[in-house]
C-alpha cells in the first residue's frame, strides 16, 4: 500500500480550511481570515519538547502548514487558483493509521480541536470515532513513500539513539582499563542504561539539547 | 516558522502537471519501487528521513461540505515532502548531481521543469514552487538520518552482546569486548546539535526558545 | 594556443602556487579607502606592477617578486563600484566573514573579539573596515621590502594628486600581531627555514594541489589534483582536470552552469573569491596532546599524529604507507633522490625514480580503504578532499558504488590552497607565541565550496556518518563545563588484528582564527575599470 513502506506510515491530510472570518475572533483581529489566524497558532506551537506532536505516540517527524493557492509557472502555463485553503499535516509515524489517530486523540485533543476549528466540517467531530473519520476523509493516497531510515516503533528509535550516544561515551571513558575492570564497569553500565527496557532510561521525544534530552 | 527542526530540513513544493502525463508519472513511481538504480543513489546519499510524492488530480482535493466549493483545475498537482539533512541550499548540488537520472524521472512531466542538471535552473524551480512549513517537528532533532541507522546497528549489537558478558573470564569479555567495538567503530561518535546552516533560521530558533523558557545553546 | 583560458588576464595567485616556483617570503598589506577618487588612483597605479597567470616559460623568466590585489565587499563599495553590480554579488561575500561566523565556526575561541586589532579597529564590530588586501610574494625579505616601499611611494604620489581631498584618502591599516605581541603594519609569512615544506606541527604541508582544465600547469600535476575518473589512481587515466569554473568566474563549473556572479559579465569574468584566514596553531597544547595520548595509542605519537591528518608528518600518505616503517623508508629514498637531484649528480634512471615516488604523494584514492583502517574516516585530509571515497556505502555496508562519477559528493567542493606559514616556534613551544599559517583559499562560490567545507565537513561529520565529531586539527572543539578540550576522534581498529578502535578525548581546539575576510580578486581588465571608475551593468 503506497502510504507505507514497511510499518512507517505516511501520512498525509488536507483539510479544507473554513473561508472568510471567524464569528469570534481573538482580540484586535476581527479582520483576519481563518486561514491566517490558523497560521499564526500554528507558527506559535512550542518548539522541539514542547509541540503538541512530540506527545503524539509514534510520531518520527511531521509538519503542519497552511497552503492558499497553487503555484503559478508563468505563461503558456495556465493561471488558476484553488477555491479554499487547506491546511497541511503530513506525518511520518510507526503503525497503524487508526491507532495512531487515536493517540493523537488521546494525547492532544485540545490543541487538535483549537487548530481544526477553522477546517470545514470540523464542527461534526465529537470523539475519537468521528476524528479518525474525519481525517479519513481528508486523506490523500501517497503516490511514492521513500524510506531512507527506519520504521521501527519510535521508542525502539529513541531507546537505540540513547544507547549510541551513551556506549560511545562508556568506550571513550573506559579506554585503558584492565580486564577485570572493564567488565566491572560494563556490567555496572548495562544495569543504568537498560539496554531491552524501551520506557526508560532514553531520549525524550523532540528534546534538542545534550542537558535535556535524556529521560532518566 | 521553520523549514528546520534540529538535523532535518522540511522541504514541501508543490508542481503541476498535466493530466495526460500525471498517469505516466505514476508509473514512475511504482516503477522505481520495483527498480533499485534510483533509490540505490538515494540511500547512499543517506541524508533522507522520510520522502513522499503525491499526485493529486483535482477531484481528488477533500471536500467535505457541499457548502465548500468544488476544486475546478486543469492540471494536476504534485505534491513534494521531504525531510533530510543539511539545508536545501547546502545539499542541492549533492541531490542534482549525485541522483539526477530519478529526480528527472519523477519531475520531468511537470509543468516548465528544467532537468536536475545544470543545478542553478533546478534549484530557482524547486524553491519557486517551496512552500514554507508552519510548524515542524522532529522527534530526534539530535539525530541525523545516519544517527538513527547507525544507533539502530549499535542496539542490536548490545542486545546479542550482552548475555556473553557475565559467564566471560575478563579475559575472555576483553577479547568480546573489542570485537563488539570494532564491528560498531563508524557507530561510536557522539550526537549533539545541528551546526548553523542558516543564520536566520538560527535567530529565530534562540527567539523561540527563549520566550519557551528552553535554555538557549550559547555560541 | 597555451590555454583557453586567457591566463594575461586572471591574477597570478589564482593559478600559481608561488610557493612552488620559489618564493618563500610573503607579505599582506590592507588598505582602507575612504576617497574614491584617490582609491582609484591608487589601484591604477600599482595595476602594473600586479602579477598575471601568465606562464614562466622557464627559470628566467620568473620575477623576483610578485603582487597581486583582491577587495571587500566594502572595499568595492568605496571604490563607488555601482549598486547594481554590487547587489549581484552572494549574501556571503556582502556579509564579509565575521558576520558568517556561526556559519563557518568562528565562535568561542575563534570569535573575532580575540582576533588581531587590525580587524577590530574602531570597535566597529562587524562593520568591514578591511577594504583592500595587496599580496607580496617573493624570493627573498630584501625583495618583498623593496616591493613594500614601492607601494608606499606609490600611495603617498596618489594622495598628492589630490590635495583638495580631505585625509587620508587611503589608509594602510595596522594592527597585526607579531613577535612579542608587537602590532605591524603587514602580516608577514614565509616557508619555515630549514623545513621548508613544514608547517608549525611539523606536518609537512603543500602536497596535494588542485588542477582545473588550461590552467598550463605541469599535467603531471592532474594526478592527485584533478577529480578521480574510477580508473586507476596511481596513473594518469586515474585522473581528469577539474572544470576551471569552480575557481574562475565566467567558465562552466562541475554542474555544466557558470557560477553565479555579479554583472556586467565583464567585471566578473576571470575574477574569483579568496578567503583569507590568519589561523594561530596553539603548538604547546598540540604537542602536549600528542605526548599524552601518543604514550597511550598503540603505535605511538607519530601514528597519532598521521591519524590525525591522513598522512604521516613527513608526508607519507596512510592509505599507500600504513606504518612508520614503509612512511619512512619511502620519504628517506625520495630525500636522497632529491638532494642528488639538486647536486646535478643524479642518473636519469634515478631522476625518473623520483618523478615516479613523488607521485605517490597524491596518486590514490580510499577504494582500498573503505573501512578507514589505514586512514581513518575523520582526518583532516580524507574529510577535506574525500576523493571518491563518499560515493560507497550502501545501507549498511561498503562497496558500492552508487552515483555516475566517483567523485559526486566532492567536485564541487574542491577549493584551490595558497598561504604559507607565519612566526616562529621558540625553543620551547607556547600556545600563545606567534605561529601558525596564513590560509589562502579560492574558490568560485564561497558558500558551496569554502563554507560548505568548513561547516560540514570539518566541524561536523555526518557525511562521514561521524555524527557531530570534528576534524581534529582543524575543528572549533570547544570546551568542556570543567574548561577542558571537547574534541573527540574515532580513530578505527583492525578487525584483522583484533585491535579496537581507539578513542581521543578532550581534545583542545589545536587552531583559532584570529583574523580573515572574503575578497574579490579581479582579472586585470576589472581591475583595469575598477581603476578608470568606468565600470557600468546597465
Amino acid at each position: 500500500m503506497a502510504n507505507k513502506s514497511g510499518n512507517a506510515y505516511g501520512l498525509t491530510v488536507l483539510c479544507p480550511i473554513l473561508p472568510g472570518l471567524p464569528k469570534q475572533a481573538p482580540d484586535g483581529m476581527n479582520d483576519q481570515t481563518h486561514a491566517d489566524l490558523l497560521r499564526l497558532q500554528l507558527q506559535r506551537l512550542g518548539v522541539n519538547e514542547l509541540s503538541p506532536m512530540a506527545r503524539v505516540p509514534n510520531t518520527y517527524l511531521s509538519r503542519l502548514w497552511v497552503l492558499d493557492d497553487v503555484p503559478f509557472q508563468g505563461r503558456p502555463a495556465v493561471l488558476e487558483h484553488l477555491k479554499s485553503n487547506y491546511l497541511v499535516f503530513s506525518s511520518n509515524f510507526h503503525g497503524e493509521l487508526d491507532d495512531y489517530l487515536r493517540g493523537m486523540w488521546r494525547t492532544v485533543e485540545p490543541e487538535t480541536r483549537a487548530i481544526l476549528k477553522h477546517c470545514v466540517g470540523f464542527d461534526r467531530v465529537t470523539d475519537v470515532a468521528t476524528f479518525i473519520d474525519y481525517i479519513k476523509r481528508c486523506q490523500v493516497e501517497t503516490t511514492f513513500y521513500f524510506n531512507g531510515s527506519s520504521d521501527e516503533p519510535l521508542a525502539v528509535q529513541l531507546k537505540s539513539l540513547y544507547l549510541k550516544q551513551e556506549l560511545a561515551k562508556f568506550a571513550a571513558a573506559n579506554q585503558g582499563k584492565s580486564a577485570a575492570d572493564l567488565q566491572a564497569a560494563f556490567k555496572a553500565f548495562v544495569a543504568r542504561v537498560q539496554p531491552a527496557n524501551l520506557e526508560r532510561p532514553t531520549w525524550k521525544p523532540g528534546a534538542y539539547h545534550l542537558d535535556r534530552v535524556v529521560l532518566e | 516558522m521553520s523549514n528546520i527542526a534540529g538535523k532535518a530540513y522540511a522541504m514541501n513544493a508543490i508542481t503541476p502537471m498535466r493530466w495526460y502525463t500525471a498517469w505516466l508519472n505514476r508509473f514512475f513511481f511504482w516503477a522505481s519501487g520495483r527498480f533499485t538504480s534510483f533509490l540505490g543513489g538515494l540511500l547512499t546519499l543517506s541524508l533522507i528521513h522520510y520522502a513522499r510524492w503525491v499526485i493529486l488530480k483535482p477531484n481528488q482535493f477533500p471536500r467535505l461540505s457541499s457548502d465548500q466549493p468544488e476544486e475546478r483545475l486543469k492540471y494536476h498537482y504534485m505534491f513534494f515532502f521531504s525531510n533530510f539533512n543539511g539545508s536545501w541550499d547546502q545539499y542541492v548540488d549533492s541531490f542534482s548531481s549525485a541522483i539526477s537520472g530519478g529526480l528527472d524521472k519523477f519531475w520531468i512531466f511537470n509543468i516548465k521543469y528544467p532537468k536536475s542538471i545544470p543545478m542553478l535552473p533546478f534549484h530557482r524551480y524547486i524553491t519557486a514552487n517551496q512552500i514554507w512549513t508552519d510548524h515542524y517537528y522532529n522527534a530526534y532533532p539530535m539525530a541525523s538520518s545516519n544517527d538513527v541507522k547507525s544507533a539502530r546497528r549499535v542496539r542490536d549489537a548490545l542486545l546479542a552482546f550482552i548475555p556473553d558478558v557475565d559467564r566471560a573470564t575478563p579475559q575472555e569479555f576483553q577479547d568480546k569486548y573489542n570485537r563488539l567495538l570494532i564491528g560498531l567503530q563508524h557507530d561510536l561518535s557522539q550526537m549533539d546539535a545541528n551546526p548553523v546552516v542558516s543564520l536566520a533560521a538560527s535567530a529565530v530558533e534562540r527567539r523561540l526558545r527563549r520566550e519557551q523558557g528552553i535554555p538557549v545553546r550559547s555560541s | 594556443m597555451i590555454s583557453q583560458l586567457d591566463l594575461g588576464d586572471i591574477q597570478g595567485n589564482i593559478v600559481k602556487a608561488y610557493g612552488r616556483f620559489g618564493f618563500p617570503v610573503a607579505r599582506h598589506v590592507f588598505y582602507n579607502i575612504s576617497s574614491a577618487e584617490i582609491g582609484r588612483q591608487f589601484v591604477t597605479d600599482i595595476t602594473p606592477l600586479v602579477t598575471t597567470s601568465y606562464p614562466w616559460t622557464d627559470a628566467s623568466t620568473i620575477p623576483p617578486v610578485a603582487m597581486n590585489i583582491a577587495f571587500t565587499y566594502e572595499g568595492l563599495r568605496h571604490l563607488d563600484v555601482p549598486e547594481d553590480t554590487l547587489h549581484g554579488f552572494s549574501d556571503e561575500f556582502s556579509m564579509g566573514m565575521k558576520a558568517r561566523r556561526d556559519i563557518v565556526g568562528d565562535t568561542g575561541a575563534n570569535h573575532y573579539s580575540r582576533w588581531d586589532p587590525i580587524w577590530n579597529l574602531e570597535e566597529r564590530g562587524e562593520a568591514q573596515h578591511v577594504h583592500m588586501l595587496v599580496s607580496i610574494n617573493a624570493k627573498t625579505e630584501d625583495f618583498i621590502e623593496e616591493r613594500y616601499l614601492q607601494l608606499q611611494q606609490i600611495l603617498a604620489r596618489a594622495i598628492a594628486k589630490f590635495p583638495e581631498v580631505p585625509p587620508p584618502g587611503v589608509t594602510q591599516l595596522t594592527g597585526h600581531r607579531g613577535r612579542g605581541g608587537a602590532l605591524l603594519d603587514y602580516q608577514p609569512s614565509a616557508a619555515l627555514v630549514d623545513r621548508w615544506d613544514k608547517e608549525h606541527f611539523g606536518y609537512s604541508d603543500g602536497i596535494s594541489g588542485t588542477f582545473f582544465r588550461d590552467c598550463a600547469e605541469d599535467p603531471r600535476l592532474v594526478i592527485g589534483g584533478g577529480k578521480p575518473t574510477g580508473k586507476d589512481p596511481r596513473t594518469p587515466e586515474g585522473w581528469e582536470p577539474l572544470e576551471p569554473g569552480e575557481f574562475i568566474l565566467g567558465h562552466a563549473d562541475e554542474s555544466g552552469a557558470y557560477p553565479e556572479a555579479p554583472g556586467p559579465p565583464l567585471f566578473s569574468r576571470n575574477g574569483t573569491f579568496l578567503v583569507y584566514r590568519k589561523l594561530h596553531q596553539n603548538v604547546a597544547s598540540f604537542n602536549a596532546y600528542l605526548e599524552q595520548e601518543g604514550a597511550r595509542y598503540p603505535g605511538g605519537k607519530e601514528a597519532l599524529a598521521a591519524k590525525f591528518a591522513g598522512r604521516w608528518r613527513n608526508g607519507a600518505p596512510l592509505t599507500r604507507f600504513p606504518t612508520e616503517t614503509e612512511a619512512n623508508q619511502f620519504v628517506n629514498e625520495v630525500t636522497a633522490l632529491q638532494a642528488r637531484v639538486r647536486g646535478k649528480t643524479a642518473t636519469p634512471e634515478e631522476r625518473a625514480r623520483l618523478d615516479e615516488l613523488k607521485l605517490q604523494f597524491v596518486a590514490f584514492d580510499y577504494d582500498d580503504d573503505l573501512d578507514g583502517t589505514r586512514c581513518p574516516f575523520g582526518s583532516h585530509t580524507r574529510r577535506t578532499n574525500p576523493r571518491s571515497g563518499l560515493m560507497f556505502a550502501a545501507k549498511g555496508g561498503f562497496g558500492q558504488r552508487a552515483f555516475d562519477t566517483p567523485g559526486a559528493l566532492s567536485n564541487r567542493r574542491r577549493i584551490l590552497r595558497r598561504g604559507l606559514p607565519y612566526g616562529l616556534v621558540e625553543d620551547r613551544p607556547t600556545d600563545d607565541g606567534d605561529h601558525g599559517v596564513i590560509m589562502i583559499i579560492m574558490n568560485a562560490d564561497l558558500s558551496r565550496q569554502f563554507e560548505f567545507v568548513q561547516q560540514q565537513w570539518i566541524n561536523f561529520g555526518n557525511d562521514f556518518r561521524l555524527a557531530n565529531d570534528k576534524d581534529p586539527l582543524l575543528g572549533n572543539h570547544g570546551v568542556t563545563v570543567e574548561g577542558r578540550g571537547a574534541g573527540r576522534m574515532v580513530i578505527e581498529g583492525d578487525a584483522r588484528t583484533n585491535t579496537p578502535p581507539y578513542f581521543c578525548s578532550n581534545m583542545p581546539t589545536f587552531v583559532e582564527t584570529r583574523g580573515g575576510d572574503y575578497f574579490f580578486v579581479p582579472s586585470m581588465t576589472c581591475l583595469r575599470m575598477i581603476g578608470l571608475g568606468i565600470i557600468d551593468p546597465t
